[in-house]
């Protein structure tokens, strides 16, 4: 067995130290962040009503393939107004994703959890195929498709030289904190509480549940999508097969969770889950264990949170 | 180099039905397991632990017999830890299923990698075909002999599943307790014991699934290598409006689209990997296209996510 080799002490260590040690764990912690974040939030605004998106890394693709569309196909624009272009068009094209379970929930009353996990599969579909045409990279030396790389001025710059720390970090922040003054501080949050507790109170009350629905849905794909364009112009900078692979977006789910669906206790789950994801790759590659038991810790610090709200609250998350 | 169409539809009808098991079982178990009022988000980990547990078994034994039992075990297992956590603990329903969906995605990867470090592996030994000599009966061979004998245990499945849920009293309560857990409750049936037991029941058939993913759909173990296909048995049956008949008319089209179009792009030799991911799309794209059509008649079971609590 691969675990009876290693020391409890250097596991630990590798756990919480090196993420904050070792190079470069202070950048990775920051882009989880943001990811984590942007996304969340977004999942969060949409359970507050009662709604599933499970379809945030559909829309988080999306929003990276949209980065390279705009940037090909707006190219003649100047650069600040391409630049802002890049991010909104992410943002659009989340929004546009998650459009289709909108109108299916709200239209004909169809499952937004069924749709949007349909949709993530369409999304990779879409994306592999952006990839290997319109948007792909003319120098492929390698049999995988993969786009340009964005030039530097269209990269994130980091906050003072030294720093491992984009631009992109206090803007998401600020980002958390319109949505709370926005969300939590107003009429809304009763209404989208309402919506989410029950249909029929919300009836009685006369909020329109449409509208409710339609508006954190599709605040959750625009959302979504934006975290893709922090992700590309801000840490990868090119969109490869390799940016399909992890599920970013069921992270999301577990931090709006954890974060109580609450647009500031989100930020803090999502820092959390930063953290530990950056400390159990790094314990994972010291114990020689694949990194992908990072998932199996992610479900089970998933469990364990539910857990600790049952015996402390005996209330639940949902 | 031509083919005969004759030959194209026999090949096109041969996947189509070779396919469908994956679903069906899945599918089935789902069903009861939602009309009890449970919803087990978590299947396509269960489904990879399963599988990754198939894969070396098979290996191990080669003996996909046991290999099954294996899987189907290995299910039970974390069926049963689903079961305590949703109904004992009445921790939401898609959160400790999506907790379970991770685990099951890092943990299957983990294990055969523990076992199989160097990614190198025997043969898989799949299931034998019904008929050895399929060959000699034209048509008919490849499309019904060729298949092994899960594609008919899962169609008697569906039927099984089908006369259970409405003509036998365990089914009527299980059905009950989605539907109306008081009412049932009051009528002295034990809600949550009917619950774990569709539960398991359903974990257990994800199990078989799992094991019949192997050989039939992928020829060795990755990680994430049911890339979805497991949730969308949550989609087939949401359009099946939970009936079993329904689960299965959802399953075989989804999967004639998918042949037609895998035929489609392997007879015209597209190569390039842009066009083949636009026709890759189109069996979910079929699913989304019936929405409209039946998902708008869809009566979920009344206490579908709803713990239940005595008293």
């Amino acid at each position: 067995m691969v675990y009876a080799g290693g020391n409890l002490e250097v596991a630990l260590s590798s756990l919480f130290l090196n993420p904050i040690t070792l190079a470069g764990g202070v950048q990775q912690i920051f882009v989880r962040f943001i990811l984590f974040y942007t996304m969340g939030l977004g999942v969060g605004l949409a359970l507050k009503a009662g709604l599933w998106n499970i379809g945030a890394q559909g829309q988080l693709l999306i929003g990276m393939v949209m980065v390279f569309v705009v940037y090909t196909f707006l190219a003649f624009l100047p650069w600040p107004v391409l630049y802002i272009a890049m991010i909104l068009g992410a943002a659009l094209g989340g929004l546009l994703w998650i459009a289709v379970p909108t109108i299916l929930r709200v239209k004909f009353g169809a499952n937004e959890i069924v749709v949007t996990i349909l949709l993530n599969v369409v999304a990779i579909n879409f994306a592999f195929f952006m990839l290997s045409g319109p948007i792909k990279s003319s120098g492929t030396a390698l049999g995988f498709p993969h786009s340009i790389e964005l030039p530097a001025q269209f990269k994130i710059p980091n906050i003072v030289g030294g720093t491992p720390i984009t631009w992109a970090v206090p803007a998401t922040i600020v980002l958390g904190i319109i949505l709370y003054l926005v969300v939590e501080r107003t009429p809304f949050r009763v209404k989208a509480d309402t919506v989410g507790e029950s249909h029929e109170t919300a009836k009685y009350a006369g909020i329109s549940i449409p509208r409710v629905m339609a508006i954190t849905m599709l605040a959750a794909g625009a959302l979504a999508g934006l975290a893709g364009a922090t992700y590309l112009m801000g840490y990868r900078y090119e969109l490869d097969i390799g940016s399909f692979s992890t599920n970013y977006g069921l992270v999301a789910i577990i931090c709006a969770l954890v974060g109580r669906k609450h647009m500031l206790g989100i930020g803090l789950a999502s820092f959390f889950f930063a953290y530990m994801t950056i400390g159990a790759e790094s314990m994972a590659l010291s114990a020689n264990v694949t990194t992908y038991v990072v998932f199996a810790m992610e479900g089970i610090m998933m469990l364990g949170i539910l857990l600790g709200n049952y015996l402390t609250e005996r209330r639940f998350l949902v | 180099m031509s083919f005969p169409l004759s030959d194209v539809i026999v090949g096109i009808l041969s996947t189509t039905l070779q396919l469908s098991p994956f679903y069906l079982f899945a599918g089935m178990g789902e069903i009861v397991s939602e009309q009890a009022g449970v919803a087990n988000m978590g299947l396509e980990g269960i489904m990879l632990l399963s599988l990754m547990t198939t894969f070396i078994v098979d290996y191990a034994t080669g003996n996909p017999w046991v290999a099954l039992l294996a899987a189907i075990c290995v299910a039970g297992v974390f069926g049963c830890f689903f079961a305590f956590t949703a109904i004992r603990l009445r921790m939401d329903q898609i959160a400790s299923g999506l907790a379970i969906y991770l685990v099951g995605l890092g943990l299957s990867f983990v294990i055969f990698n523990t076992v199989y470090p160097s990614g190198l592996t025997p043969n898989y030994i799949p299931l034998p075909s019904l008929l050895t000599n399929w060959n000699t009966v034209p048509y008919v061979g490849t499309i019904f002999l060729k298949q092994d004998v899960m594609v008919y245990v899962s169609l008697v499945l569906v039927l099984v599943t089908a006369f259970f849920l409405t003509r036998t009293s365990l089914g009527l309560r299980v059905r009950a307790v989605g539907e109306n857990p008081k009412a049932a409750d009051n009528m002295g049936v034990n809600v949550n014991k009917v619950r774990f037991l569709a539960v398991i029941f359903g974990a257990l058939m994800f199990g078989v699934s799992g094991f019949y993913f192997a050989g039939n759909f992928v020829p060795g173990f990755q990680t994430d290598v049911i890339a979805g296909r497991g949730f969308i048995v949550l989609a087939m049956i949401y359009f099946a409006n939970w009936k079993p008949y329904r689960a299965l008319f959802a399953a075989l089209s989804f999967n004639l689209v998918y042949a037609l179009q895998n035929e489609y792009v392997s007879l015209s030799g597209f190569g390039v990997a842009s066009v083949t991911t636009l026709f890759n799309m189109l069996p979910y794209v079929f699913l989304l296209a019936l929405i409209p059509v039946f998902g708008r008649k869809a009566r979920v079971p009344k206490f579908l996510l709803k713990p239940y609590r005595k008293g």
